[in-house]
């Protein structure tokens, strides 16, 4: 007769079924569904014809482009300003915890609301942006409303609104550095700069990892702020997957909604998947 | 008061036998103590015989009873860590009374039982601390005093000396000898330690490797160990040990003499060594020799001799004393 | 401090202030302003200052749907908090505890609930089939799923901070599973547990895309469905949307004065969160 482990696995039992009704199900579900024409109640199958539409409508394909577009651009940018950041707010200067809040809170904030907010920020003819830059005699342009701009210009206000969580990130990333390698790389004569590129860069890496890791799928998955902001307009300008997700969704076309949620699906199994793994190993494992 | 039979005990983690059959009794009331360099899975013996661990095959019977497959809880056992493992967030109070709360003791009868306890132990002033608020002694005390209130058939110490300082060790050494002897139960103690095991125990049992090299009681395993192991980690310092060569030359596999039974002369002995090493200890003296014969040789001498670095001397073994296997 | 630390922090000071305080004092005064006035969105004050006529209005606009909004949020965070905090324990318990071939497969998918987008119209359907959507229970659960990759990881690397001699005494000392967990683990697992509970809340707070696809329906309203619903109906009356963003907006900033410290342990452990 062997003892029951004081460990037992129905533990695990209550998020088990939890997790596999409401998130592997419909996720193994999706791969059907999307290779069928739906409607919630019958569903035929039709091939790959939905994902031929992504890849063959210019307005589909251009939210798959666009997707690609604002996850690299915000997690760089959040990427080198949060490390930036960070370093200045390790550096003792005055006010440094309260300068850490101001530039943190915004994570905390409802993304509609300050979707909503810049929205009115960023109107073209009465928002403040470009009343400020009208007053130092620059025309500003249609932020939300020029297509050109309306993708760059959401970027913008995701990358205010995350670079908070990078830099408490990278700052948890810098005390855990060693002053001693600072105090060798001065005794043996390094710069600022040097000690930047040399010590700090490189050792600050595990903290890059989570940020990068982290930012591009915030930003792959982004749907709230695009959606109070433009709607992915003008016209398709601003599209991103998860809002032509939605999009579909509302019309009905329920096959090729979840076709572009499987997209989404593969491109961070591709992109983010194998450098979580790798990160994570470590955590596994011990 | 119980006897603890373990037969032909075998545990394996994986593919790798740590336990390879042990067969041993403990009388009851007896302090036995397992002793052996770390890794030789002491604790895993004694796990297994709290019913922490389970063994692989072989039987382990408390008090007449088989309990093999039993709950650690209804083996009569009670065990005090190594780190002590008291509950943070209780109190001392609800560390000593937890056991008995989940026997669903009624509330007068544990408040009783644990106050008599702290008598015991001293614990009354610091009943309503948590445990961040006691020093290591008094954490210790705690420990011990949470496996008296159960009233367990046979105790299990797991190395519970060894995260206290010097002083306080031996003190506690002194404190649990008593405690022994006032309660007359079955103890069972592991430690690295043969200072602990020798100054302790009835019975010492000697691990290697997984398997019991020697038991017996202290006296004995000094004095007639019945491997080269057991006469290399009984005693300090170590016996001088000397395999090959030099030990055919004395007409057995293995020869050993230990440093105390060396007799140490400037006129004339059977082996001439030069001095390399002294160490003065105030009351006796050591002193590390290298000998063409032999090899390196420990010597031990009484009180406080003056040698000199490079100096010749005779040494010679007390016959008596020898070990030869 | 040096000459230079003072007048770099009084430099960054200034740019941190217009960057990233301003905004929140334009949403102020606004939201203090008449009608007419935030037509013009400008940064003057206010000629009268409105704010509490302003709130009001808010909350009695659309009979009251605020308030059921802060009550259908509240409900959903406290519930969804309540079974991620028991049953995420109890996965990192025994994910920490126990070795085997399973930790590696519970790992797998602790890290794709982390990361991976849920499909949305497929989980509508399975929410169907068992009568939960458009309930409250249903987005309970919805939340549950989503938010225990994130509990979990937090649990088990706190789990690891606690000595196994604790479980080991509570058995010898007669604990059954359950009690070592609850008697002994839980009570120990207190600093986490608030981390949990204060990230989870705001990020269940603050959740707008899962409601809006779970929980359509006027009864069901959240509060971000709210300010998203009010968009379209303020847009003549731009200081009643300030004042709404001003409402959601307080009760983060509230558990980040008093929980400031729980926060930046959650945000950053591990770095888990998306
Ligand atoms: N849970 C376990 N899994 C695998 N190996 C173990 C486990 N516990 C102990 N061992 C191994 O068993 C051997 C004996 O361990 P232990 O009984 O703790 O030794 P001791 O207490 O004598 O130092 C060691 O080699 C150890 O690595
Ligand atoms: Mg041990």
């Amino acid at each position: 007769m062997r003892k029951r482990s004081p460990y037992p696995y129905w533990f695990v039992l209550p998020a088990a079924v939890i997790f596999t009704v409401l998130f592997l199900v419909p996720t193994i579900a999706s791969f059907w569904f999307s290779l069928t024409n739906w409607d919630l109640f019958d569903a035929s199958f039709i091939g790959f014809e939905n994902y031929q539409q992504f890849f063959s409508e210019p307005f589909l394909l251009r939210g798959v482009v666009n997707t690609l577009f604002f996850a690299v651009l915000t997690s760089g940018a959040k990427t080198v300003l949060g490390l930036l950041l960070a370093v200045l707010l390790t550096s003792g200067m005055f006010a440094q915890g309260l300068q850490r809040s101001i530039v943190f809170f915004p994570v905390l904030v409802s993304t509609i609301g300050v979707g909503l907010l810049f929205t009115e920020l960023m109107h073209p003819t009465e928002g403040v942006i470009n009343l400020a830059l009208g007053a130092v005699g620059i025309p500003g342009p249609g932020w939300l409303t020029n297509p050109k701009l309306a993708l760059f210009s959401v970027a913008m206000v995701d990358i205010w609104r995350g670079v908070g969580l990078a830099t408490l990130i990278y700052i948890a990333g810098l005390a855990s550095i060693s002053p001693d390698y600072y105090e060798a790389a001065r005794i043996d004569g390094a710069t600022r700069l040097q000690q930047f590129w040399r010590v700090t860069v490189p050792l600050v890496r595990p903290a890059t990892t989570t940020v990068i890791i982290l930012s591009l799928i915030g930003g792959l998955r982004l749907f709230d702020l695009i959606w109070a902001m433009t709607r992915g307009g003008p016209g398709f300008a601003s599209d991103v997957l998860a809002s032509v997700v939605y999009k579909q969704y509302q019309a009905g076309f329920y096959g090729l909604s979840t076709a572009g949620n499987v997209i989404l699906f593969l491109l961070i199994a591709v992109l983010v998947v194998p450098l979580a793994f790798r990160f994570y190993r470590k955590e596994v494992d011990q | 008061m119980a006897q603890v039979v373990l037969k032909n005990v075998k545990k394996s983690f994986g593919a790798v036998e740590v336990i390879k059959g042990v067969d041993l009794t403990i009388e009851s009331g007896e302090f036995c103590v397992f002793v052996g360099p770390s890794g030789c899975g002491k604790s895993t013996l004694l796990r297994m015989i709290s019913g922490l661990e389970e063994q692989t095959s072989g039987t382990i019977e408390i008090d007449g009873k088989d309990v093999s497959n039993a709950e650690p809880s209804k083996r009569g056992i009670a065990m005090v860590f190594q780190s002590y493992a008291l509950y943070p967030h209780l109190t001392v109070r609800d560390n000593i009374g937890f056991g008995l709360s989940l026997a669903r003791t009624p509330k007068p009868e544990i408040k009783r039982r644990v106050e008599e306890t702290a008598e015991i132990l001293q614990l009354g002033p610091l009943l309503d601390r948590k445990p961040k608020e006691l020093s290591g002694g008094q954490r210790q005390r705690v420990a011990i005093g949470r496996s008296i209130v159960r009233n367990p058939k046979v105790f299990l110490f797991d190395e519970p000396l060894s995260n206290l300082d010097a002083a306080l060790r031996s003190q506690m050494r002194i404190e649990l000898t008593d405690l022994h002897a006032n309660l007359g139960t079955t103890m069972i103690y592991v430690t690295h330690d043969q200072v602990e095991a020798m100054t302790m125990a009835d019975k010492i049992v000697v691990l290697n490797g997984g398997v019991i090299e020697q038991v017996g009681s202290p006296m004995d395993l000094y004095e007639r160990p019945a491997t080269p192991f057991v006469a290399g980690f009984i005693g300090s310092p170590k016996m001088n040990l000397y395999e090959g060569k030099v030990a055919e030359a004395m007409g057995c596999a293995t020869y050993g003499i230990r440093p105390e039974h060396v007799v140490i002369s400037d006129a004339e002995g059977q082996w001439t060594g030069r001095v390399r090493h002294v160490e003065r200890l105030g009351a006796d003296t050591i002193v590390h020799l290298e000998v063409p014969d032999l090899g390196p040789l420990v010597a031990r001498v009484e009180g406080s001799r003056t040698f000199e670095p490079g100096q010749q001397v005779k040494a010679t073994p007390m016959a008596e004393r020898e070990f030869r296997h | 401090m040096t000459r230079r630390q003072l007048i770099t922090g009084l430099i960054s000071l200034a740019c941190a202030f217009v960057i990233f305080v301003i905004p929140f004092i334009f949403v102020f005064i606004n939201a203090s302003k008449s009608a007419a006035e935030t037509a013009r969105l400008s940064f003057a004050l206010p000629q009268e200052w409105r704010f509490w006529q302003n709130l009001v209005e808010v909350v009695q606009a659309r009979d009251y749907q605020l308030l059921l909004a802060y009550f259908n949020s509240i409900v959903i965070t406290v519930g969804a908090i309540t079974l991620l905090v028991i049953f995420g324990a109890m996965v990192g318990y025994v994910l920490q505890r126990r070795k085997s071939g399973w930790n590696k497969v519970i790992y797998g998918f602790v890290l794709a609930g982390l990361m991976m987008p849920p499909a949305v119209v497929p989980t509508i359907w399975v929410l169907q089939g068992l009568g939960l959507f458009k309930t409250l229970h249903g987005m309970i659960l919805i939340q549950v799923a989503y938010g225990l990759g994130f509990c979990i990881l937090l649990f088990r690397a706190f789990v690891s901070t606690i000595p196994r001699d604790l479980d080991e005494a509570a058995i010898v000392d007669g604990a059954k599973p359950w009690q070592v967990f609850f008697r002994v683990i839980l009570p120990l697992m207190k600093p986490v547990t608030v981390t949990v509970i204060v990230v989870q809340s705001i990020t269940i707070f603050n959740d707008f895309t899962h409601p809006l696809y779970y929980l359509p329906g006027k009864e069901n309203v959240t509060v971000q469905l709210t300010l998203y619903n009010f968009q379209s109906q303020f847009v003549s009356q731009l200081n009643l949307l300030f004042m709404n963003i001003l409402l959601v907006t307080i009760p983060p900033l509230l558990v980040f004065i008093f929980f400031n410290r729980q926060i930046v342990a959650g945000m950053t452990a591990g770095g888990v969160k998306g």
